[in-house]
């Protein structure tokens, strides 16, 4: 049983108005527990949208969200309970930090959650160890911390609610390439650690193909494709028709091919480095 | 909730009153204000609901924005006539039972003041949908720029005014896009007794108030950046002036005003003193 599935999600935008229009359109997709799945699109082409219907903050116009084998919008209390068990966390989720440390904040969610004492101590270092983020960072204020500790603070804030999905709306946007990496490194150890699922949104094709498991790419309002990164990266002539472009190694790898020099396809650099390490010896 | 401020909300259009200067059509409001509390009897009344019916058709600024831009102040509406029915004395009793006394003037001056209310703000509000806030505050400048005698610091006002105006929008997305994250994180914004909600607020003031400050900083260095020193001697690129329409449009409200006093003086009051 997936452990979160759209069935049919139709979304409108601006309804009743002149300017009414489908944000996104007849959405059907099964999340697999475990699964690791970047979710990429070009701008506008409903990928936010999308995940604020799986954790219950917009209601769709059309069709159902099943989280756990439960339609979040049957009661009032189904739907608060999608909150915590799909933990969503914002694009710039630095920005909603507000506690006077940053221990406080990360306790915000858990103690909405109704948990007791112990239990929100145990959360929040076990989040904050996720996150990687230091023991005497906790009773600093959250306005002290540097750019990359806040993004990794408002981060450990949905972790600790201990979801069963964690959704990231664009982790990794603004932060320079050490700390984008070191964002993508922590998302693949979470979840190898807790064997939790995890959604990734992204429009960067290296990002999603260094740490995902399944793409699912969006193309306006749209799902164009689902499957592995094998799979959906294969098909770089309708990605780019949508206007998305796939990593420049593979883009190497392709205009090499078309030179006579086939050499496989390669979505990371490691990957294309290992593959030509390989091979090198015996072409030249 | 937040959606249905009309302040500065412009109506996108190309009609005459959107080609009026900004200016003009300042005077003109305040003139057609002041008129409205001139109306003593019906024809002059009727004279006021006539021009304010024109000037919305002119606009072609869908009824239903006008509408929406009468709706907040329903209330005031409703409450000032309440009052006005029953605690204004004078000419003949209408209802006279146990503690009711409705009089004529009462029921009259009720009318009076609820029309003149709704005409108020719907012109008033015209002026807002067929002017950009940009517009506006220029305008404003210009019309205040005599007090730069008495050091009144008439330009940088407007641009505080201008600031203010263009970042309500985004404060709006702001608000909402911090409530959506908080609410991701399981707060409770719906439900719990008074002092609950205020405090349930926090979560959402604070970052609101960090980033404003941010925001705030950010703008005065690209500002800097720019070489804006403010003051006197700044130019504009566009530059007001007034052309045939604007001084035809005055003419009309001078009409107006004439009419309105001549139909008060030929037919007399309507409230019995």
């Amino acid at each position: 049983m997936p452990i979160l599935s759209a069935n049919g999600v139709t979304h409108l935008y601006n309804k009743g108005t002149p300017s009414q229009s489908k944000a996104i359109y007849d959405i059907n997709v099964d999340i697999e527990e475990g699964e690791l799945v970047g979710i990429i699109g070009h701008t506008g082409s409903g990928k936010s949208t999308l995940v604020q219907h799986f954790n219950g903050l917009l209601k769709p116009e059309n069709g159902q969200i099943i989280v756990d084998g439960k339609d979040i919008w049957k009661d009032k209390k189904s739907t608060r309970e999608a909150r915590f068990k799909v933990g969503l966390c914002f694009q710039y989720p630095e920005y909603q930090l507000f506690e006077e440390t940053v221990y406080k904040d990360i306790s915000f969610g858990p103690k909405n959650m109704g948990l007791k004492e112990e239990e929100i101590h145990k959360r929040v270092l076990l989040a904050a160890e996720y996150v990687g983020l230091k023991k005497e960072l906790l009773e600093k204020s959250p306005f002290d911390l540097s750019g990359g500790e806040k993004r990794r603070a408002a981060i450990a804030g949905v972790i600790a609610m201990q979801p069963k999905v964690l959704i990231l709306d664009e982790p990794t946007a603004g932060l320079d390439p050490k700390g984008r990496d070191r964002i993508l490194e922590m998302i693949k150890s979470y979840r190898e650690r807790t064997g939790s699922t995890v959604l990734l949104v992204s429009h960067s094709m290296e990002d999603v193909a260094k740490i995902a498991t399944k793409v699912l790419v969006m193309n306006k309002g749209q799902v164009e494709m689902y499957g592995t990164v094998d799979e959906v990266y294969s098909h770089s002539v309708e990605l780019r028709n949508i206007g998305l472009n796939v990593p420049q190694v593979s883009k190497v790898f392709e205009i090499l091919k078309s030179n006579g020099m086939n050499l496989g396809s390669a979505y990371t650099v490691e990957k294309a480095a290992e593959i030509i390490l390989s091979k090198g010896g015996a072409s030249v | 909730m937040i959606k249905d401020i009309t302040i500065g909300q412009y109506f996108n259009g190309n009609s005459l009153l959107h080609r009026l200067d900004a200016r003009m059509k300042i005077i003109l409001t305040v003139i057609f204000i002041v008129s409205i509390f001139l109306c003593q009897n019906f024809w002059s009344l009727g004279l006021m609901l006539l021009f304010t019916l024109v000037t919305v058709t002119i606009s072609r600024v869908p009824l239903k924005m006008v509408f929406k831009s009468i709706k907040p102040i329903a209330i005031i509406v409703v409450f000032t006539s309440l009052l006005n029915i029953f605690y204004i004395k004078g000419g003949t009793p209408v209802v006279d039972w146990k503690f009711i006394h409705i009089t004529s003037n009462g029921l009259f001056t009720a009318l009076f003041m609820a029309l003149r209310i709704i005409c108020l703000v719907v012109v008033s509000s015209m002026l807002t949908y067929t002017t950009t806030p940009t517009m506006l505050t220029d305008a404003i400048e210009k019309l205040l720029s005599p007090l730069k005698v008495f050091k009144v610091p008439v330009s940088t006002l407007a641009m505080m005014m201008t600031l203010a105006l263009r970042f309500i929008p985004t404060l709006v997305d702001e608000i909402d896009r911090i409530t959506n994250a908080q609410k991701a994180r399981g707060a409770n914004l719906d439900d719990g007794n008074f002092m609950q909600r205020i405090k349930a607020l926090v979560p959402i003031i604070v970052p609101l108030f960090v980033s404003s400050i941010r925001r705030a900083i950010e703008l005065a260095d690209a500002m800097d950046c720019r070489c804006y020193t403010g003051g006197p001697g700044r130019t504009r690129m566009k530059q007001m002036k007034f052309c045939l329409r604007d001084f035809a449009t005055l003419f009309v409200m001078v009409l107006f005003v004439a009419g309105i006093v001549v139909l008060n003086m030929y037919f007399g009051a309507v409230l019995v003193k």
